[in-house]
């Protein structure tokens, strides 16, 4: 997409405190407190697929120890993250490592324009974090069966995947271990409401993104 | 207000407005439990409810008893109310019925979101006149003083009016200690500002898993009963 203004996934939007206990602005500003004074090596930046991975064992387990800050806002689609990192949650942070996973939650946008909508927050990290590596996780499969959204996601990935080849501080990586099984259908013990993740799916999604996450770590250091 | 004026007391599914259909398969898997389990208790509610399974509270202190979990995030009073009446309460006959739902009901006032809760408190005693009922309080939500925590403090005054008078159902209000002295509520128990972390619902669970194992505790008058 060349003109970011005509996509409604790339362009940074805050999130309408339509339910009015203005939780969504709370934690925005938070993640902008929490950030002062702390000196995380790495971020991870998304919806509620990053939010619940801190709330489980896994997450003090891998990733704390690593230093990690975790600003996941449920709900959040693209163009929120877009508008919160533009807002200051990057602003008194320089981690060495972004773990980015958004974009299930952009209802009515195309699998182009939610593309774009996270390689439009890969360039405000790039250019808040000229040092920092962002790794894209790969958008997962929902819904019991087969379904519009499992294909949209897909094409989400496919682009990226290719998008990403040729950018030297982001990466793809693909985080379905195997999801969907053989008869077409996710199994509630790794997605219990066919969306977000168990704690033993966690464990199976968060091991191969803690080895990524090391090895660039280790390159930083030589570097 | 009778139930037929209250928009908080009409069943209704939750609308695929997604298009991955996730409402009904959830809604499905648990008729589907229904058939293959006997339950001492059964949850039903929203996310509240639903998250409590994921956590080591579930294994510790809930499935031990027998329960199973009929949460699904998001839901109303009018979602609740339309699950229980198409096939969630067929097959089983659980002894404690506990139920937490309300503070999704976005379009409703504190008198419907109550009207709404007792409705489904009374479809239950209907369908399961043997059962139990435990209410659980809408916990207060957002990190400062809102008119969503007042409405949701209203409601729970309301139930703690009329559920007495309504056989067999208590009312447990277990979100005494969320608010603090200045006026803010703690990341470190509701993560969002909505949704309790492990330690919250360690915190929450201890009351009502007391509660339960009192109510657990028949009468032989009551168990004879319920073996005919
Ligand atoms: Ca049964």
């Amino acid at each position: 997409m060349s003109c970011s203004d005509s996509n409604p996934a790339a362009t940074p939007t805050p999130c309408q405190d339509t339910q009015g206990d203005g939780r969504w602005m709370s934690l925005h500003n938070r993640f902008v407190s929490d950030s002062k004074g702390k000196e995380p090596d790495v971020l991870f930046v998304g919806d509620s697929l990053v939010q619940f991975m801190h709330e489980f064992e896994v997450w003090r387990k891998l990733f704390s120890p690593l230093h990690a800050l975790n600003f996941g806002i449920g709900g959040d689609a693209t163009q929120h993250v877009l508008w919160r990192l533009s807002n200051g949650e990057l602003d008194h942070i320089n981690p060495k490592v972004v773990v980015l996973w958004v974009g299930t939650n952009n209802h009515g946008h195309t699998a182009e324009q939610i593309s774009a909508g996270i390689q439009a927050i890969i360039s405000v990290i790039n250019h808040k974090l000229p040092n920092a590596h962002t790794v894209v996780l790969s958008v997962l499969p929902r819904g019991r069966s087969q379904n519009p959204l499992r294909e949209r996601n897909a094409a989400v990935n496919t682009l990226l995947k290719e998008a990403l080849l040729s950018v030297s501080h982001a990466s793809f990586l693909d985080v379905d271990c195997g999801f969907v099984q053989s008869d077409g259908t996710i199994a509630h013990q790794d997605m219990y409401d066919y969306l977000h993740l168990t704690p033993q799916a966690y464990n199976r999604v968060c091991q191969p993104i803690h080895t990524h996450i090391q090895a660039l770590l280790n390159t930083h250091t030589q570097n | 207000m009778s139930e037929e004026e209250n928009p908080a007391a009409i069943p209704a599914p939750v609308q695929d407005v997604q298009g991955d259909g996730r409402w009904m398969s959830q809604h499905s898997r648990f008729v589907q439990e229904c058939k293959d389990a006997e339950p001492d208790v059964l949850f039903v509610g929203d996310s509240m409810v639903q998250l409590m399974q994921q956590y080591e509270v579930w294994r510790e202190l809930f499935s031990p008893l027998h329960a199973l979990n009929f949460g699904i995030g998001g839901d109303t009073t009018c979602n609740v109310l339309w699950r229980l009446q198409n096939g969630e309460l067929e097959n089983i006959r659980p002894r404690v019925v506990v139920l937490w739902v309300g503070t999704n009901n976005h379009e409703h006032t504190a008198e419907q979101v109550a009207g709404g809760i007792l409705a489904i408190a009374q479809l239950l005693h209907s369908r399961l006149p043997k059962s139990k009922i435990v209410v659980l309080g809408l916990l207060p939500r957002g990190e400062l003083p809102n008119p969503l925590r007042e409405k949701n403090a209203t409601v729970n005054n309301l139930l703690r009016a009329s559920l007495p008078r309504l056989g067999p159902v208590q009312f447990l209000d277990v979100g005494g200690g969320f608010v603090h002295s200045d006026g803010t509520i703690s990341s470190r128990d509701m993560f969002d500002f909505l949704h309790l972390t492990a330690s919250a619902y360690s915190t929450i669970a201890t009351p009502l898993h007391e509660l339960l194992l009192q109510l657990l505790e028949e009468t032989p008058q009551e168990r004879r009963a319920s073996l005919v």
